[in-house]
């Protein structure tokens, strides 16, 4: 790998590599600070778009989230420390809590925009089907790391993981959440593929999806279904379903190569925007900063998935591996239905964009994640044991 | 990198060159390391790490493949292909969003076919208002064939049309029914395809204000027959129908939605009944926002309530309290009455049952300078400048300032100010209305005397429409200016008294760094039901300029009846109200405006020049600076007192 190894000088690897029990403090040398950097860089984009997206002043939304950054960077480096087989300890308590908040939300949810998502924790909204993410790749990989290679070949042993990964998926569509459900299901599906699922079992499994299609939507609710008509005929309603894809599709195309200028997006500044601090923040970035702005954001997320990619590469146990490759994926799942949704590519559905959008639980899980992937980084070169 | 790499196996040459021997299947070298390849798989099966390696690279492709295609597509939506509204939205709802260059637009005129009415846009060429062209359908029941089939037939073109209802109607024994109204063009040439007969269309036009709430009431509204029956839809109606050309306010609607949008906030934070806000270029007069709170949908005239209707920016008359100590001082200082280092006394004075004092007066020194007089807004000390200044001169100057007339501006609703007429002019009211009460006037009026205070002493004419060919850079030539009633140096010495107010006095709230801000604080009591003053109901207004090293822009902040907050620890006065959101309205549409924070230095610097002395000292020279033992307002005020006095005790 071209990227490896690439934060600490070789002399200090090799002692540190030696010293097979390092210490925290030896170990905090050891978290892949380019990454960091790049995060860091990713939240100060973030903060710049939000300082527009309130009207010019830091306090709307800018402020409460670099707050919740700095807030999340010191949890990614805890979580970043902290030993494999700590986390692999935790999965099941994790995932069962993140179980139960998505049963809780649907019990008793803050019903916000039609969906109930939110969960009222002691003062502020957390959106449990965020956090179901991160604990479902945590659980996903310790059980596949639990079960070794040679067991795989075994149907029966997929049956548990298979129903783990569908509980959270059943529940987040309940909210009714398309959105992240499909997020969620692709995550459990890529680590059962990473994880050296055969091949003929793939094939079993994926060949009837596209059968289903006709029987999904004949079950969707009626919004969903309106949304998928809306995206597909955007202009036919133009003030009411259709607004959203509308006025974002106007904002980027207004924004060209150089864009209206930093506080000068017409569409941004006048509210125009729906959820321009949120799932939309990419059309504002798009029409006051034009492509060359659009292009470096993508580009700056494009960064960070490569590097997490390669630290799930670089990394020589299953169980880190797995844990990268999830987090990854989220990450990566996250950019590419944000963006896609943004420009009118697929329907919309409520998928922010990561450490750029207003939102906490989203910031917050995501940094968590972050950790995760930096602890598999660490750790590294840890056998499997 | 996918596949390890396996056992080679060399391509067979042929052996015989002869010809004999048969042509080898193409497939067969292709297939035979397919097979060594499985075979050498079976033998050494890759180890977990290598099997998810591969996995993860397959995985990665796919990342690879989808986020290009998202990067293509970006490049498509900004550059190559930018999603500009489609044609048919213009004949439904949005109106065509300017772009590139908006100010392009409003020469090039935005006309749509089959409109009479012109539409207005704001100065950057965003549409405000515009006429639509709408159809009806209508059709004879008589001539329908089968009602449940055309109802059908017509929901798969009008998705909101109402199947059962559509049918009822269709069924009626009529001649004529009407089946949707306000549809647009394009779907009327869908309903035409459909070829159904008994159906017919009737042409109109359809007035839509894009932005809804946003500067409704500027905007006022047209009636059925397209005539405009407010605001300015209504003083341009002859203009609007007669040329077709946009018609180009000077509001920025940017600024007027951030202006609305801080306002509505402070409104909702205060529990103020209501409030208003205008920003205006001292120089030119051009109104860039002007919001009256409650206000409405531009949409939906005919179902908003009365008070959100009322335009309290023009309308709305309220006693001004103390911004209108700025024009004592003015023309205190353009007469020579008072000088910056006279001195005034803060003795309440009683006249009848009234005693003109003021709310906290223990920190007050019994006698102040001009400059403290404004910083802390003493009452007293105003009277006395007024009696100085004297009645007629008083009143010559209000009635220059176009204090006494109703407000110039394009909008039929300016009302006219609630003034005593020359008679009742007495030395009562010369005194109150020294201090802001006794008289009423609208927000309107007390941002243009503001402005002529900073901008160099001209009084301009407040204007809706946008000044052509005139950027923010040109000088406006002499006489376009207006009447130049303050000497520039006076206008300079107000200026830093202003921004006394806000760095040493009351306004301290107002303080919005980096933009220099000044202004002065008002807090006038409401009149209740029955007359008489109400304790603790206030109307409070800041009114204020930026940045005062050279003013460009002046704005006004009212709030109707505001409540207390923790923050405010109860207070309901303008310094605890209005000066706080003077100040978010700055740092949220100054940047708008072009005008970014100076830094902390340059600003320090600036505001070093700007300083004066709350207590200038007097210039040598000077022989009778007023002051204790020379106050010449001191003898009509204990006359007063006398004669109230010897009457009260009767």
């Amino acid at each position: 790998m071209s990227l490896k190894d690439f934060t600490v000088p070789r002399t200090a690897r090799r002692l540190l590599r030696a010293e097979p029990n390092l210490r925290m403090f030896s170990r905090l040398w050891q978290i892949n600070w380019f990454f960091v950097l790049l995060i860091c860089c990713l939240a100060g984009v973030g903060y710049i778009a939000l300082y527009s997206a309130g009207g010019g002043r830091a306090e709307s939304f800018a402020q409460p989230q670099l707050i919740r950054f700095c807030f999340g960077l010191l949890m990614m480096l805890g979580v970043a420390l902290a030993s494999p087989r700590v986390l692999r300890l935790l999965s099941v308590p994790i995932y069962g809590l993140s179980i139960l908040l998505l049963a809780l939300v649907l019990k008793m949810g803050h019903v916000g925009k039609g969906a109930e998502r939110w969960i009222n924790l002691g003062g502020f909204q957390f959106q449990p089907s965020e956090f179901s993410k991160i604990a479902l790749v945590l659980m996903l990989s310790t059980w596949f790391y639990r079960i070794g290679r040679e067991r795989m070949g075994n149907p029966l042993r997929l049956i548990i993981p298979a129903l783990l990964t569908l509980l959270p998926v059943v529940l987040v569509l309940k909210e009714p959440n398309l959105g992240t459900a499909t997020i969620v299901g692709v995550i459990g599906a890529s680590l059962f593929f990473a994880a050296g699922m055969r091949w003929w079992q793939i094939i079993i499994l994926v060949s009837p999806l596209p059968f289903l299609g006709p029987f999904i939507y004949s079950h969707l609710h009626d919004y969903q279904k309106a949304r998928i008509d809306t995206f597909l005929h955007p202009e036919r309603d133009p003030l009411g379903a259709g607004y959203n894809i509308l006025q974002s599709r106007i904002a980027l195309g207004a924004g060209g190569r150089w864009g209206q200028g930093y506080l000068h997006g017409t569409q941004g500044q006048l509210s125009f925007l729906p959820e321009k601090q949120t799932d939309f923040i990419f059309t504002m970035i798009g029409e006051e900063w034009g492509y060359v702005g659009g292009a470096v954001v993508i580009g700056l997320l494009f960064l960070i998935m490569l590097s997490s990619m390669l630290i799930a590469l670089r990394c020589r146990n299953r169980f880190g591996r797995l844990v990268g490759l999830g987090i990854a994926m989220d990450f990566f799942l996250y950019c590419v239905v944000n963006l896609s949704m943004v420009m009118g590519v697929i329907p919309v559905g409520g998928v922010p964009l990561p450490l750029i959008s207003y939102g906490g639980s989203a910031m917050l899980t995501m940094m968590f994640g972050f950790g995760l992937l930096l602890s598999s980084w660490v750790h590294r070169d840890d056998p499997d044991y | 990198m996918a596949f390890r790499p396996s056992r080679k196996t060399s391509r067979p040459q042929p052996e015989q060159k002869n010809g004999t021997e048969k042509r080898r299947f193409f497939l067969a070298y292709p297939l035979e390391r397919l097979r060594a390849w499985w075979d050498d798989r079976k033998e050494n099966p890759l180890s977990w790490l290598e099997k998810s390696r591969n996995r993860l690279v397959y995985l990665g492709m796919g990342f690879l493949f989808l986020y290009g295609g998202v990067a293509i597509k970006a490049l498509f939506a900004t550059i190559l292909a930018p999603m500009a509204p489609l044609p048919n939205q213009i004949g439904s709802s949005i109106p065509e969003i300017p772009h590139p260059d908006p100010r392009a637009m409003a020469g090039n005129g935005f006309v749509l076919p089959n409109i009479r009415r012109a539409s207005i846009m704001d100065r950057n060429g965003q549409p405000l208002a515009l006429s639509l062209p709408v159809v009806q359908v209508y059709a004879n029941p008589m001539e329908i064939i089968e009602p449940e089939d055309v109802a059908k037939k017509l929901r798969t073109i009008l998705p909101t049309l109402n199947v059962a209802e559509t049918v009822r109607r269709l069924k009626q024994k009529k001649q004529f029914v009407y089946l949707a109204r306000n549809i647009a063009p394009v779907d009327e040439l869908a309903i035409n395809n459909l070829g159904i007969p008994g159906l017919y269309f009737e042409n109109g036009e359809q007035r839509h204000y894009p932005l809804g709430n946003v500067a409704a009431q500027i905007l006022g509204s047209v009636d059925i027959d397209n005539k405009g029956i407010a605001g300015v839809e209504k003083f341009f109606n002859q203009r609007l129908m007669q040329d077709h050309t946009p018609l180009r306010l000077s509001i920025d609607a940017r600024v007027q939605a951030a202006v609305r949008d801080e306002l509505n906030e402070a409104k909702n934070l205060f529990r103020a009944i209501g409030a208003s806000a205008i920003l205006m270029d001292v120089h030119t007069g051009e109104i860039l926002a002007m919001v009256s709170l409650p206000d409405y949908d531009a949409n939906n005239f005919a179902h908003a309530a009365d008070d959100a209707r009322f335009n309290r920016a023009v309308t709305g008359m309220y006693e001004p309290g103390s911004t209108f100590k700025l024009q004592t001082a003015a023309m205190a200082l353009q007469l020579k009455v008072a000088h910056p280092w006279d001195q005034f006394s803060t003795t309440p004075i009683h006249v009848g049952r009234f005693t003109i004092s003021d709310l906290k007066t223990d920190h007050f020194a019994p006698w102040l300078a001009l400059p403290s007089v404004m910083a802390y807004s003493s009452n007293p000390a105003s009277a006395h400048i007024a009696l100085d200044v004297g009645r007629e001169r008083q009143h010559d100057w209000l009635k220059n300032m176009g204090f006494l007339d109703r407000v110039p501006v394009e909008l039929p609703e300016a009302g006219r100010p609630l003034v005593p007429s020359i008679k009742n002019w007495g030395e009562t009211t010369v005194m109150t209305v020294g201090f802001g009460h006794g008289v009423a006037e609208s927000p309107l009026a007390i941002v243009r005397g503001t402005a002529c205070t900073g901008n160099g002493g001209y009084l301009v004419t407040p204007t809706l429409l946008a000044r052509e060919h005139l950027n923010d850079d040109v000088v406006m030539a002499e006489d376009q200016k207006g009447p130049h009633l303050i000497s520039t140096e006076n206008s300079n010495l107000l200026r830093r008294i202003l921004r006394l107010v806000v760095t040493k006095g009351i306004g301290k709230k107002a303080e919005s760094p980096g933009y220099l801000v000044g202004g002065k604080t008002g807090t006038a009591e409401k009149i209740g039901a029955h007359g008489g003053y109400l304790k603790h109901v206030n109307i409070t207004a800041f009114t204020g300029m930026f940045p005062m090293n050279d003013p460009k822009y002046a704005l006004y902040v009212m709030l109707d009846a505001p409540q207390g907050t923790a923050e405010t620890h109860g207070w309901t006065t303008a310094g605890w109200i209005a000066a706080p959101t003077f100040s978010r309205i700055v740092t949220r549409t100054a940047p708008m405006l072009g005008l970014f924070p100076l830094d902390a230095a340059r600003a320090q610097q600036l505001d070093d020049q700007l300083a004066l002395p709350l207590t200038p000292s007097v210039p040598p020279g000077v022989r009778h600076p007023l002051g204790p033992g020379n106050d010449p307002g001191a003898v009509t005020v204990n006359r007063l007192a006398a004669r109230h006095g010897a009457h009260h005790t009767h």
